[in-house]
């Protein structure tokens, strides 16, 4: 079967899978309804101060799991929900940063330097909306080069790399994620080795499950549940609740001044704001698509960038950035939404999760089952079927129907969104505490797993006071037993060449960039961790 | 400069201990074959090399941030109020789920008090009623008492949301799903 048609059997896979119900005789399908939901949740999400994507999918997760099974069939209602949730929280994080200087998401910050300005001007519906049309338009661009790059990306890598190659290159990507994510290239190493060390407990290919200390319950190791989401959520729920607790007393009256002027959006406008956009989109599409790059520095990278154009080229009556200009929003929001798609490329081409939305991407897949990402996914067999590919163009096809969503109904959803801010976090937090809890049990069945997990947010906590990034634990921890195999065979299959990594040229140069990455990182410690 | 935290110093300190506590105590002691092992006649990866792959990471970035990064400006502090609060936080989950672990069975002891036929919560665990009291009562609990703790009062609003959120709980979890156990029912 040719590119065309699997791309075909993709779509038919989206539109005419199980039925939801059907309208005037036509028939809609379940997965199309789930984008539509995971979109419209993603947006409520987006807009609470206190959550974000990641948490509306770990608490998902289960749920949909529950309703749909672990057959193949589950797979794509299941992703498109999950790839709803984070286009709808992505552009959801804007409206609480424009209407009360309060990001919805971390990467939504840089919205509130120029959105909480015009929104005090009168101007906040017109600012809502140059923030939509701009994350919508990076969200677009960045998910047409994920359908470009990707399939290329995985071929390249299936055809010119075998197993020492793809141990290094495992190696490469866990060096890049300690280094540049959250500033300090020590914590991201320590990140890493912790979460590679978390999973290789009661693992290993020997009767006597390692590391276990004689204990029945690590002799089966973590459950990955338990590790993901009690260092990201957990651990997320706890530091937030710390800073609820600081603020008891200080709430902000949260009002909105009276609007006034021209709040629509027109051609002149878009014209003005679309290179801008262009240029944001681009950076962020170039950051996502590497792995571990979050969107926080797409949208500073876009929003430095977009402020040295606007200081010469702006009329001298204009604002500038940081005083309530619409440049400023669309800069940030094209940066930070280009992300989302970008960050898929190392995920289905390599099965490198980039970020926290990728890693509940192969969570999901890993626990449904049939469907693993990475560049096996990519095998155009011609004469036979490779379901694994048809999934491929359905996720696609959703995130096509997602952006389908966002253009027509997301900037009118969004724009209602902003009561959002009066569900206080002190009430919130504690209830997704008990709610991630409750799902990890439904998951594992064993009140083992719910003491790992707080075990897991113990150490999610401590990690975030320290400024230690925890992402890199979840994707060590995710990528560590498939490191470990690659490694195994690689070693026989080089008839037991302990220096395979050295004797393979482009498995050599994967290291020495490791080590490169590394050095270059540890040379400009930063500071801090997102 | 006066004050600032050397908490980078102690952490890549502590890190370097615990890698070299992994490489060379727990490591070889906990695992069953070496980093590589002889097997059927030719070399193979044993179970030790992953574990102090990891160890390795944990050891390098122990010696980068105890000794590159000991000095960069605003390194974090954890006080002892953080301390405080986390240790609450967690007491406070950890008496919800034993209120979720073993207020079901207790209170089915209690009905068989009153009863000729003594009762078993195992063969009661997917009755409606009895296999909620612990899920209900643990969760409310955790989670007003969470509430509380934040917003430094007990209130009428944090109980009530204790409540609601066990509730809604149990109907997105429990009433649709047959298949599905809320805690501790898998356990008892």
């Amino acid at each position: 079967m040719d590119i065309l048609g699997y791309i075909w059997l993709g779509v038919q896979a989206v539109f005419l899978g199980p039925e939801a119900f059907s309208i005037l005789g036509m028939s809609i399908s379940i997965t199309v309804m789930m984008v539509l939901s995971g979109f419209l949740f993603g947006i409520v999400v987006g807009a609470t101060p206190g959550l974000a994507g990641p948490f509306a999918m770990a608490i998902s997760l289960p749920i949909l799991i529950s309703v749909f099974g672990y057959s193949p069939d589950a797979l794509l209602p299941v992703l498109g929900f999950l790839i709803g949730i984070m286009k709808g929280a992505t552009i959801g994080g804007a409206v609480p940063a424009i209407l009360f200087n309060t990001p919805g998401t971390p990467d939504a910050f840089m919205t509130t330097l120029d959105g909480f300005p015009m929104a005090q001007k009168g101007q906040a519906k017109k600012a809502l909306r140059v923030a939509h049309f701009s994350s919508a338009s990076g969200d677009t661009f960045s998910d047409i080069v994920l359908f470009v790059c990707a399939p290329f990306l995985a071929i390249i890598v299936e055809s010119y790399l075998d197993l020492p190659e793809k141990t290094g290159l495992l190696i490469l990507s866990l060096s890049f994620i300690a280094a540049v994510i959250g500033g300090s290239a020590g914590k991201g190493l320590i990140s890493i080795g912790l979460g590679l060390l978390a999973v290789y407990v009661g693992t290993g290919e020997d009767f006597y499950p390692r590391l276990s200390m004689g204990a029945d319950g690590l002799s089966r190791g973590f459950p990955i549940t338990t590790a993901v989401l009690g260092v990201l959520i957990i651990g997320a729920v706890f530091k937030e609740l710390e800073e609820a607790w600081r603020e008891t007393g200080q709430n902000r009256p949260a009002k909105v001044p009276t609007q006034s002027g021209d709040q629509k959006l027109h051609w002149p406008d878009i014209k003005r704001l679309f290179p801008f956009i262009a240029r944001s989109a681009f950076i962020g599409t170039a950051i996502g698509a590497l792995p571990g790059v979050g969107s926080t520095l797409a949208a500073t990278l876009g929003y430095s960038v977009g402020r040295a154009r606007h200081q010469k080229t702006k009329a001298a009556d204009a604002p500038s950035f940081g005083d309530g200009t619409p440049e400023g929003i669309a800069a940030t929001e094209a940066a930070n939404s280009a992300v989302s798609g970008a960050n898929l490329i190392p995920v289905l081409s390599l099965g490198i999760p980039g970020n926290a939305a990728a890693v509940f991407l192969i969570l999901a897949a890993e626990s449904i089952g049939g469907f693993n990402p990475g560049p096996a996914v990519f095998r155009f067999s011609p004469d036979v079927v490779n379901p694994e590919l048809v999934i491929a163009f359905g996720l696609f096809t959703c995130m096509t129907i997602a952006n389908l969503f966002n253009w027509t109904i997301g900037g009118v959803f969004m724009r209602s969104m902003g009561f959002m801010i009066n569900i206080p976090k002190t009430l919130l937090l504690p209830a997704v505490l008990l709610l991630t809890l409750t799902a990890i049990y439904v998951q594992e069945t064993r009140l083992e797993a719910i003491w790992f997990a707080l075990g897991f947010g113990v150490l999610g906590y401590v990690m975030r006071v320290l400024t230690i990034s925890p992402l890199p634990f979840v994707i060590a921890f995710i990528l560590g037993r498939s490191l470990e195999e690659t490694a195994r065979q690689a070693y026989s299959a080089t008839g037991n060449d302990p220096f395979f990594l050295f004797n393979n040229p482009i498995a050599l140069i994967f290291i020495l960039m490791s080590v490169a990455v590394i050095i270059f990182a540890g040379r400009k410690p930063k500071g801090t961790a997102p | 400069m006066q004050g600032q935290s050397r908490s980078n110093l102690y952490l890549g300190l502590l890190c370097v201990a615990f890698a070299l506590l992994l490489i060379f105590i727990w490591i070889p002691l906990d695992t069953k074959t070496g980093i590589v092992e002889k097997a059927r006649g030719k070399f193979v990866i044993g179970d030790a090399l992953a574990p102090t792959v990891a160890a390795g990471f944990i050891l390098l970035g122990g010696l980068v941030v105890s000794v590159f990064e000991r000095k960069v400006a605003d390194q974090p502090t954890i006080s002892r109020t953080q301390v405080k609060f986390v240790a609450s936080l967690t007491a406070l989950v950890i008496v919800g789920l034993a209120i979720m672990r073993f207020v079901g069975p207790a209170a089915v002891e209690i009905a068989n008090l009153f009863r000729a036929e003594p009762m078993e919560y195992r063969l009661l665990r997917a009755t409606p009623g009895w296999k909620h009291i612990g899920f209900f009562l643990g969760g409310a609990i955790m989670v007003a008492g969470l509430v509380s703790v934040v917003e430094r009062k007990l209130t009428r609003r944090a109980v009530l949301t204790g409540i609601i959120t066990a509730v809604v709980l149990i109907a997105v979890f429990d009433l649709p799903f047959e298949d599905l156990l809320l805690p501790p029912n898998g356990d008892v």
